[in-house]
């Protein structure tokens, strides 16, 4: 008889710990504030880009740093170029969606 | 008089003729209005970030234009009924 002991091994569930907040440090000023030559406009979708997450959603002001005055002048513009199709609603690309 | 900018997407499967006829008609809406257009570019064809009309691809042209505000209704309405337009916007410059 050979004496085996199973040992269950691995799969040891780390649930207890707490959760960790991850610190993210975020720009504290406003790009368009310091830059006065970037121009916040809707034919201009490459520099509305930075403003917009990968699934098409504008990005918040804590994300940013964007200030108050121009995050709202950014959120028009972002519409704008959207209801041209310069900008993404929403989603993926869509070529995923039609491939 | 006010300043305006115009931005028309073009169906992209027009032939020349027909785009240049489209675009004739919308100047001469403006002009009759007592409008005139100061600066015109082409964009050219465009992806499309999503599809309309189911079209991947677009032709965009802006207008730069002055006209009394009280044309604006008119102009939208002849555009929307206009069939190789496929978006607009006209837009009140600052």
């Amino acid at each position: 008889m050979v004496g085996k002991n199973h040992s269950i091994e691995g799969e040891v569930e780390e649930q207890g710990q707490p959760m960790q907040r991850r610190y993210v440090v975020r720009p504290k000023f406003c790009q368009f504030c310091s830059d006065k030559n970037l121009i916040i406009d809707y034919k201009i979708s490459d520099t509305l880009r930075k403003f917009i997450s990968e699934d098409g959603r504008i990005r918040p002001r804590r994300q940013t740093g964007t200030c108050a005055r121009h995050q709202r002048i950014l959120a028009r513009e972002i519409k704008r170029a959207r209801h041209l199709a310069l900008l993404p609603f929403s989603g993926g690309t869509w070529e995923e969606i039609t491939h | 008089m006010r300043q305006y900018e115009m931005v028309v997407i073009i169906h992209p499967g027009l032939d020349e003729d027909a785009v240049n006829q489209a675009l004739d008609k919308i100047k001469l809406w403006i002009s009759n209005a007592g409008g005139n257009i100061s600066s015109q570019e082409i964009w050219g064809k465009r992806r499309l970030a999503y599809p309309i009309q189911k079209q991947s691809e677009g032709l965009y042209y802006l207008l730069n234009l002055e006209m009394n505000p009280a044309s604006n209704m008119e102009l939208e309405r002849n555009l929307r009924i206009l069939e190789p337009v496929m978006r607009y916007s006209i837009i009140a410059k600052v």
